[in-house]
């Protein structure tokens, strides 16, 4: 991000403004004043100063909406908080309140990198349960060389660094289902795209979490086919992109 | 557990006679309708659900004390409402209260399967469980445990192979046990606490509006309101309750930051993914198997589109070039049941009876069964294709050149049918699950020169257009039906069904060797509903048609006032009767009054006759226009002869527009009949055929009038 220079307080109000346009489309500065307990003198403030970066639809007396990069930003915010929320609650064992509050503080100051490696550890934690001596030494594989989380035993053993090189994007690297090159395997971060097409996709096991290998895409380039679960599905590369994944090898 | 009761109450066996009500529910491909013919034999009823094209299956199977209806419902992958199947699926469990529900599960690929199970269990209903192709998932070396699985689920779980019939037994044993004890299983899926709290909420509400729900099918309606699926049942308790599960569903997504659908449809999978590790044994290595390797080659970068054209061809010569034979059989057996019949009338006789059994009747009879091999061999073919997988791998393959259109890569096949004939093209589109789709794709595929074009291309080319230019021209008449096919195609998805269409996504399921009984079957059922269906309502326009073209009958004076010129020429005096017959019937006067309409495209009064009776079947206009001109069987030695007439009447662009009006105006009866009956509705085929005249009548317009202006073949 550019505006990587927003205040924390502006980050607030971003954040804000994304839970109530979620709620309701458009948000009113009585909603923000209210969401954020703060002045409307404050709101209009900070409202100008979004409107100046771009990332706010705002003029006075106006519904408030996000630009789509103000919706960018947001998202990021949002996930930032809600990564160090469930780190404390899930590996702290904090309760809800005190995550919440924590989570506020810090999600200004956390570099993006060290949060997404939060994120990680909760999940390579989720997946792998077992423990012991090895786990600290497993996630370092893990996060390192881009070891299946799955694969706990692999990532504890495995010496030799995978060889992507040679390829557009190598282990680790967030990309969507449609960048997978034919053979390479990776695990879904998350399932965007709308109602029905989400559905069905999830129906069909593709959820967060889940491994999946790229197989092939047909002889004129569109649809792709893809292993899932020990099922081969096809899907056409525009539905492919709504799919966040992490390659793994 | 049921089996623990059964050995105390076995002799009460008699308590619980009477009829049950049993559905089949599973994922596509996990061998349901093979259990379904498995269960209840050949003697099934197919129909469709009131309202929708999805087909209803239902079959009665007598075991022991005990009348069973058996319900093959549509194969989903979950009982959301996304699509049409799903919908149906839910409300018959959900609203027709089946005693007791199979839950099909492929054990070769149990964990994706079981996300199904696990949302029949929530709805509440007694639930058995067969564990379908063990004996796939044992030559991948997967064994499943089945007394795990019975326990973790809390209810019976039984092992088939229904291809093989094996197991069947057990099953109507399980089934029966369970219809006499049919408390729900207790088997819950944990949400976790959150969602678990706002889960009991909702239920507490529920309990409240209607204390008669028994507490599983409560639970499973209050995370059907979470989920946001809404039915009738829903409906019932008010705003109040839906209120209170729209306020949860907000205050979920605002912990959890991720849609709710998304949430539950993780839990549920987490539980099927649990299920399937504890039960679930992988003695083999897993290891590329023989689908992979068959699909290393069927869909090859470069093999791919080759093999597929490859099978098309053979597809298409298959389904024409085999069934020309006995259509020609069936064509001369009614030909000689017709002379038959029509020789109790003494020879000569005109009588209005004989008329109407021999033309009307067994034209029409004939007329319906004439196209039975086509389909006959069509769906063997498609069962084939289907059965084995390859149905899946060519919308694979044709994907992205239909995409283009906004169609679907299973609109492929029919459309390329159409060639042959529109009724099994029209017919094919039932693999098509998208309704949009479907409607598309049979609204365009009349525009695929078909085979019954042929004779009117074969009697028209040779007339106006030299030697060397004839192939050419009749390969720019195919291919305008084409283009105009994809234009329209494209122009229906961009207004008509504009949109909101399923996603591409879509299963290629392993390749099988498709069995005798399931290719049979499949076939002789879609044989029959083509007569039973379609047939009634071709056999009904034949009969409107044959009266179109014989009233109001010219009265024997007028009759013999045409005076035979030449005395031995009384076989050209009978074709000139009939010429004047047809001209004075109401098919010739629609003709006539035509006229105005026709002439901008240069056609004339005998031409606008013809085309009327081309509604019968497309190459009933090379006939008629052989009975306008007096000729005799214009089919084949009088070709020539009406060949000549024809170049004295008209100029080639004249000739060309018939083609064209021919290939693109009014689809054939048999194709209104089919469109109706596959569409679920007349307006559907009359949209059809008014859009599709309409649409001749522009272009040809179009052609003429600027031919005529550039002095094109004038």
């Amino acid at each position: 991000m550019n505006e990587a220079t927003l205040s924390a307080s502006l980050e607030d109000y971003l954040e804000a403004i994304f839970h109530i346009v979620r709620k309701k489309h458009a948000a009113r500065p009585k909603d923000i004043s209210k969401f954020l307990e703060v002045g409307n003198s404050s709101v209009t403030g900070a409202l100008r100063a979004l409107k100046a970066r771009k990332l706010v639809n705002y003029a006075p007396y106006d519904l408030v909406t996000l630009t789509p990069t103000g919706e960018e930003l947001a998202r990021d915010v949002v996930r930032r908080h809600e990564s160090l929320r469930e780190f404390f609650i899930k590996v702290l064992a904090a309760g809800n309140e005190l995550a919440d509050e924590a989570a506020c503080k810090m999600e200004h100051a956390v570099p993006a990198d060290l949060v997404d490696r939060f994120v990680r550890f909760v999940e390579f934690i989720e997946m792998c349960p077992h423990g012991g001596p090895g786990l600290l030494e497993g996630f370092r594989n893990h996060i390192e060389k881009g070891c299946r989380p799955t694969c706990f035993d692999e990532c504890r053993f495995e010496s030799s660094p995978p060889t992507s090189h040679g390829h557009p994007l190598g282990a680790g690297e967030i990309a969507t289902m449609a960048d997978l090159k034919p053979g390479q395997h990776a695990t879904i971060t998350r399932v965007q795209g709308e109602g029905p097409l989400r559905r069905r996709l999830m129906d069909l096991g593709i959820i967060t979490g889940t491994p999946i290998t790229m197989e092939r895409s047909a002889p004129l380039g569109d649809p792709l086919e893809i292993l899932v679960k020990g099922t081969h599905l096809s899907l056409r590369r525009e539905e492919a992109k709504a799919v966040r994944v992490r390659i793994d090898v | 557990m049921p089996n623990i009761l059964s050995l105390v109450e076995t002799n009460r066996d008699f308590a619980a006679p009477g009829s049950k009500f049993v559905t089949l529910a599973g994922n596509p491909n996990s061998g349901k309708t093979s259990l379904f013919n498995a269960l209840t034999g050949a003697y099934q009823h197919v129909g469709n659900y009131p309202g929708v094209t999805v087909e209803r299956k239902e079959a009665k199977r007598h075991f022991r004390d005990l009348d069973l209806r058996v319900m093959d419902l549509p194969g989903t992958y979950s009982l959301a409402t996304n699509s049409l199947e799903e919908r149906v699926a839910r409300d018959v469990l959900v609203t027709e209260h089946p005693d007791v529900t199979v839950s099909v599960v492929d054990s070769s690929n149990l964990e994706r399967n079981l996300y199904l199970t696990v949302q029949l269990l929530e709805l509440g209903l007694p639930v058995v469980v067969a564990l379908n192709m063990v004996d796939v998932a044992k030559s991948r070396g997967t064994v499943v445990d089945t007394a795990k699985l019975s326990a973790l689920l809390r209810s019976p779980v039984v092992t088939t192979v229904a291809r093989r019939a094996k197991g069947v037994e057990d099953l109507l044993e399980a089934i029966r046990e369970r219809s006499i004890f049919p408390a729900p299983s207790e088997f819950r899926v944990d949400y976790g606490p959150d969602i678990e709290r706002e889960i009991e909420r909702l239920d507490g509400l529920l309990a409240m509006a209607d204390p008669g729900i028994e507490p599983m099918a409560r639970r499973g309606l209050a995370i059907a309101l979470l989920e946001g699926i809404a039915s009738e049942r829903t409906e019932d308790f008010g705003r109040g309750i839906l209120d209170a599960a729209g306020d949860a569903v907000d205050r979920i997504e605002r912990l959890h930051g991720d849609p709710m659908d998304i949430l539950i449809a993780e839990r549920r999978h987490g539980a099927a993914m649990g299920l399937a590790r504890q039960t679930v044994t992988t003695s083999a290595e897993r290891r590329r198997d023989l689908t992979d390797l068959i699909d290393r080659v069927l869909v090859n970068r470069v093999l791919g589109l080759p093999i597929f054209l490859g099978t098309m061809y053979a597809v298409f010569f298959f389904t024409f070039s085999v069934a020309d034979a006995p259509m020609g059989w069936i064509e001369s057996a009614f030909g000689r049941i017709g002379n038959l019949v029509g020789g109790i009338w003494p020879a000569g006789s005109d009588s209005l009876l004989r008329s109407l059994i021999v033309d009307g009747v067994i034209g029409g009879v004939g007329g319906v069964l004439v196209f039975l091999p086509n389909i006959v061999l069509l769906f063997l073919a498609i069962s084939l294709l289907e059965d084995s997988g390859y149905m899946a791998r060519a919308a694979f393959v044709m994907d992205r050149v239909m995409k283009s259109v906004g169609l679907h890569g299973k609109s492929f096949i029919p459309m390329l049918l159409g060639f042959g004939c529109s009724i099994p093209a029209i017919m094919a589109t039932r693999t098509i699950e998208s309704r949009r789709a479907r409607l598309t794709t049979m609204l365009v595929i009349p525009l695929m020169s078909c085979s019954a074009r042929l004779p009117i291309y074969a009697l028209i080319i040779p007339a106006f257009f030299a030697t060397q230019w004839r192939a050419s021209v009749l390969w720019i008449m195919y291919l305008i039906g084409v283009a105009l096919a994809m234009v329209s195609a494209w122009l229906l998805r961009k207004t008509l069904f504009a949109g909101g269409d399923l996603p591409f996504l879509m299963e290629l399921p392993p390749y099988r060797l498709p069995t005798m009984r399931s290719v049979m079957q499949h076939m002789a059922e879609r044989s029959w509903l083509y007569v039973r269906k379609a047939g009634t309502i071709i056999l009904g326009i034949s009969i409107v048609m044959w009266a179109l073209a014989t009233f109001p009958r010219l009265d024997p004076e007028t009759a013999a006032a045409g005076e035979p010129t030449v005395a031995d020429a009384s076989a050209e005096a009978g074709n000139d009767l009939a010429a004047r017959q047809l001209a004075h019937s109401l098919v010739g006067r629609i003709g006539h009054a035509m006229e105005p309409v026709i002439a901008p495209m240069g056609f004339d009064w005998r031409i606008g006759t013809a085309l009327v009776g081309a509604f019968a079947a497309k190459e009933v206009f090379v006939a008629q226009l052989g009975i306008v001109y007096s000729v005799e069987s214009p089919e084949d030695t009088g070709a020539a002869h009406l060949r000549e007439q024809l170049q004295a009447d008209y100029t080639p662009l004249v000739g060309f527009c018939i083609m064209l009006f021919a290939l693109i105006a009014s689809p054939c009866m048999a194709t209104v009949a089919v469109i109706r009956r596959e569409s679920g509705s007349w307006g559907w085929a009359a949209f059809q055929f008014f859009g599709l005249t309409v649409l001749a009548w522009i272009v040809t317009i179009l052609v003429f009038q600027i031919g005529t202006l550039l002095n094109l073949g004038t």
